[in-house]
């Protein structure tokens, strides 16, 4: 048992040192002198520095890390947020009622199976026409597009294991239906909210194709602004910069998850064995 | 009562339906309009129908064939090694994470990051000369395989993508693993099945449905990729690493061809609406 | 939570998108993204937006994006009739694609004793003005003079030098000045240098080819094909590539791929990857953009520059200007003609190339900035001794053909497909994109 045990702990650490690498490796590289970037390709650093990340921090006219970071925390919230709100409503509707199961329900689930860039071009022309284009709006809103499937069948699940007791008391005592459903049921939803807001914000904020095509200036998201660093290095390279804003850019999601681990757990299973 | 109720649920409906209509309501009258036009850049404004072809030209263009073979080839291929890795994973490490749940955290980590952006650290991490695995495997075997060049592209792809959507299956299966009665082990045990056999004879069928679930949502993934490919590898020599997702972006933004890319959506999105349709028939005949 | 916090979450929402707008009245002016280009340029700007005559809704407010997929956001906006810049970057190759989007300009007289008629065509589609030229790019052939010194002065390492270059290019050949270099030359000195070919060779490759699929590699590569004559098409519009010079230059980079003289993962590798090839000491010569020269020479003290090597034909570079022009949908055309009728002037073009700018100058302008940038008077030299621009290259789809070349060539270097087949196709699509 203990040998056995010794072993599992070293699968672990191997799996978790490969799968980890490439981010080990940005993170060192990061913390390299960028003189030493291009000398010493080792993982560890000569001299610990943190020029990189001063690099990064240091706002240009260009390079507005600040600016990319607000850019996705906005739009990744407004992602998040905006498809609990329209699809809670439903989602009752259809946990208690069976209503629009038959094709609603999965027409919108069935989106997560679609590549989403068939939607990049004709909203690109949509947007060009209604100013959303390149706006923080504009993004959270497709965002909110990508999220919605997991959020609906999230919430779906979440209020049928609400005990209908409750609610039928509520009606007992008069209740109406709009505000039973906010009194009663919406508090008990609150574990789901979190969740599905834990996934579709790390999800928002991991977007790029959108980000990529909708976005000129004022709504960069960091992903794409994270390339900027990389690729118009013009004469430089600055390979170092490249990490360091790669890292800047990771963390906000990566805390995130590692923080609530256990609730991403929670809703990747249901989104996979239901949908 | 009841016309009560039906209103009620319009009402409760409605703050979605008018969501989907406003924001995919005209795109997709769009879509199907362009893919049924002559549309370039010049004429945006005014596509002139000209029937089916956009689609004979598409189904014409070997380049969409290579595409259409390139995702199906990366998406069985990723979900298959993702499925098997995580599987492996789950069940071996089982005994750890119900006493240290931590361990949890560090794997799913690869699974919160970007994939755009894991694409651009592997560009650096294999860089022959600044990145650090040509760097180490030189040290230690004293070579180093060109993890781009056309012979191993296609591996490397796989690999990235094997190695960051991993987590995934391995959660799904932890807890498929988990959720198996304690009884049905212990039933098992008593009349002395040995482990191994354990494991094929009653886990592996309790966990079947889930696993076919992983490797469903992984193909899709896998089907569809964009991100982590373009940003690593782009559209490859020769197109060698150009996925169908990476094949539409360029004919509507490189080549302009705005029609065509709007004809090669819509196949693709008929084709993934029919993969999902046949999947929740396999999977409601066996459930 | 109950309906009010879930009403206060929604305008929260709402709130936060609200305040993303602010729109400026300004001059915006849409560069190119992060080399010298833009530090010249931001230079530039400063000086303009200083002068009193400026007034405030016409001062420059400079956008830069990612070079990454540039061509394509600007082709999407200006199709689109973005109004989100007044004034935007346009290329040689580009300018017929973006010319019906595009406003023409009437530049003083004054402009042509600053850049010259032949740097002001750059700018010129169906014989109209559409832009000021800034930048003229084109490509050196950047070698170590240490190593090539150190060749030249070992008689073992010579006569080792004509084995290889008799054993892979059928003629013993003698090591040269890189300023005598014919792409023979230049091959067997990449294959010297390589240690797959040359196991004492002190550099571990003797070149790096840059064969990404992306257009930009194959203007780097053009030089090449034009010194055996090759052209796109004959005047008569018959599209000319499938030529012997094709052939004999995508053939000698292939050997030289296949004979590792340059890394195997060149495939992948654009403008970062091939620099940091060549920074790290490993690589002996490479062609490169002229805007590489500074960080090459900080990289690897002993680098010397020239033009690319010659062929049967002559030396040629691959030319193209940059330039600025006038977006059509703009709602301040005034200042933006304003600015661009200023930026046309001598004074800024001189700041524009103390700056860092590469500007393609008349003599008597750059020799005001001798002092100050000698290599513009290199580039200069260069372009008007050795440039070319394809013909074709200026049509309206231009950069789709180097996008389908990207695709071809790279394929046959990477060996998805022979040469024939690469020929047929690039023949195909390039008859269809060329045709008037």
């Amino acid at each position: 048992m203990k040998v056995h045990n010794w072993l599992r702990w070293l699968v672990f650490i191997l799996i978790a040192l490969i799968m980890n690498f490439p981010i080990i490796a940005t993170l060192m590289t990061a913390f390299k002198d960028p003189s030493e970037v291009m000398r010493n390709p080792s993982l560890w650093p000569e001299t610990w520095s943190l020029a990189n990340f001063a690099t990064v921090f240091t706002i240009s006219d260009r390079l507005n890390i600040y600016g990319y970071l607000w850019n996705s925390a906005v739009a990744a919230f407004i992602g998040a947020v905006l498809p609990i709100l329209v699809a809670f409503p439903m989602a009752w509707a259809m946990s208690r009622r069976g209503y629009g199961r038959a094709i609603l329900f999965p027409l919108i689930v069935n989106i997560r199976a679609l590549p989403l860039i068939i939607f990049a071009i004709p909203l690109y022309m949509v947007y060009s026409t209604t100013g959303l284009l390149d706006t923080r709006l504009g993004l959270g809103l497709i965002l909110a597009i990508v999220n919605l499937p997991l959020t609906l069948l999230l919430l779906v699940n979440a209020i049928a294991e609400v005990p209908l007791e409750l609610e039928e008391a509520a009606r007992v005592d008069g209740a109406r239906l709009g505000r039973m459903i906010f009194r009663i049921v919406l508090p008990l939803c609150r574990p789901a909210f979190v969740t599905t807001f834990v996934f579709g914000f790390i999800t928002g904020w991991n977007e790029f194709l959108f980000g990529l095509m909708l976005t000129t200036r004022d709504a960069v998201p960091v992903t794409v602004g994270a390339s900027f660093f990389f690729a118009s290095s013009g004469g430089g390279v600055q390979w170092g910069v490249a990490a360091s804003v790669m890292v800047v850019a990771a963390l906000p999601p990566l805390l995130l998850g590692v923080i609530m681990y256990r609730r991403i757990t929670g809703s990747m299973v249901a989104g996979a064995v239901k949908g | 009562m009841k016309p009560k109720s039906s209103i009620e649920n319009a009402v409760l409906a409605s703050p979605l339906v008018i969501f989907l209509l406003a924001m995919l309501g005209f795109p997709v009258v769009l879509s199907v309009i362009y893919g049924f036009s002559e549309a370039r850049f010049e004429t945006i404004a005014s596509p002139t129908f000209n029937g089916l072809a956009n689609f004979r030209q598409v189904v014409a263009d070997p380049a969409f064939w290579q595409a259409s073979w390139f995702s199906l080839r990366f998406g069985v291929t990723t979900a298959l090694l993702q499925c098997a890795l995580g599987l492996f994973l789950a069940v071996y490490l089982a005994p750890l994470v119900r006493r240290h749940a931590w361990i949890v955290a560090i794997l799913i980590i690869p699974m919160v990051v970007a994939p755009a952006m894991v694409g651009l650290m592997y560009r650096l991490v294999l860089h022959e000369f600044v990145g650090p695995l040509p760097y180490y495997l030189n040290l230690i075997f004293g070579s180093s395989p060109s993890f781009l060049n056309i012979a191993n592209v296609f591996k490397t792809v796989v690999i990235v993508e094997t190695l960051q959507w991993t987590p995934f299956a391995f959660l799904l299966f932890l807890t498929a693993y988990e959720a198996i009665p304690k009884e049905m082990r212990e039933a098992a045990a008593v009349d002395g099945t040995r482990p191994w056999r354990m494991f094929w004879r009653i886990e592996f069928p309790l966990m079947f449905p889930t696993l076919f679930a992983a490797f469903f949502v992984r193909f899709i993934d896998g089907f569809r990729v964009f991100d982590n490919i373009y940003t690593l590898v782009g559209p490859g020599p020769g197109g060698s690493t150009t996925s169908l997702s990476i094949y539409i972006y360029e004919t509507f933004l490189r080549r302009g061809e705005i029609g065509k890319a709007m004809a090669a959506a819509i196949l693709l999105f008929i084709s993934a609406f029919l993969l999902l349709a046949l999947a929740q028939q396999m999977m409601r005949r066996r459930g | 939570m109950n309906l009010k916090t879930y009403l206060r979450v929604g305008s929260t929402a709402l709130a936060l998108f609200a305040s993303a707008t602010a729109l400026q009245a300004q001059v915006t002016v849409l560069g190119w993204p992060g080399g010298p280009e833009e530090a010249a340029l931001r230079a530039a700007a400063e000086i303009y937006n200083a002068k009193p005559e400026v007034t405030a809704e016409n001062k420059v407010d400079l956008l830069f994006t990612s070079r990454d997929g540039f061509f394509d956001k600007l082709q999407v906006d200006l199709a689109a009739g973005s109004t989100a810049f007044d004034v935007n970057l346009i290329a040689t190759y580009s300018i017929g694609k973006y010319a019906p989007y595009m406003e023409p300009i009437d530049l003083s007289a004054d402009a042509s004793k600053v850049f010259g008629d032949t740097v002001l065509k750059t700018m010129q589609f169906d014989g109209k003005q559409y832009g000021v030229p800034t930048d003229l790019s084109l490509h050196f052939l950047y070698y170590r003079k240490d190593l090539i010194a150190a060749l030249m002065a070992d008689d073992a390492a010579k006569a080792k030098y004509g084995e290889i270059s008799k054993k892979y290019l059928g003629e013993a050949l003698q090591p040269k000045a890189p300023e005598e270099w014919t792409w023979q030359d230049f091959a067997a000195n990449a294959l010297y240098f390589s240690q797959s070919v040359n196991p004492d060779s002190p550099t571990k490759y003797g070149t790096v080819l840059q064969m990404k699929n992306l257009l930009f590699n194959m203007m780097v590569f053009h030089s090449w094909p034009r010194s055996y004559g090759g052209n796109w098409m004959d005047d008569a519009g018959k599209i000319t590539v499938d030529s012997d010079a094709y052939r004999k230059a995508l053939e000698m980079a292939k050997m030289l791929y296949d004979a590792g003289a340059t890394p195997a993962d060149s495939t992948s590798y654009e403008y970062a990857e091939a620099n940091a090839a060549y920074s790290s000491g490993q690589v002996a010569a490479m062609v490169q953009w002229n805007a590489a020269a500074a960080d090459l020479t900080k990289a690897q003290a002993e680098t010397g520059s020239f033009s690319p090597p010659a062929g049967p034909d002559g030396r040629f570079t691959h030319i193209h200007g940059l330039g600025l022009g006038i977006n059509k949908a703009t709602d301040n055309k005034e200042g933006a003609v304003a600015f661009l009728n200023w930026l046309a002037s001598e004074e800024a073009a001189v700041a524009y190339a103390k700056a860092g700018g590469a500007p393609g100058l008349t003599p008597e302008t750059a020799a005001k900035l001798a002092a100050d940038r000698p290599d513009l008077v290199q580039v200069s030299d260069y372009a008007s001794k050795y440039g070319f621009v394809m013909n074709g290259g200026t049509s309206a789809n231009a950069l789709t053909v180097y996008e389908a070349q990207a695709k071809e060539f790279t394929g046959y270097w990477a060996g998805t497909q022979d040469l024939d087949t690469a020929m047929k196709n690039i023949t195909a699509s390039m008859t269809e994109l060329l045709k008037k």
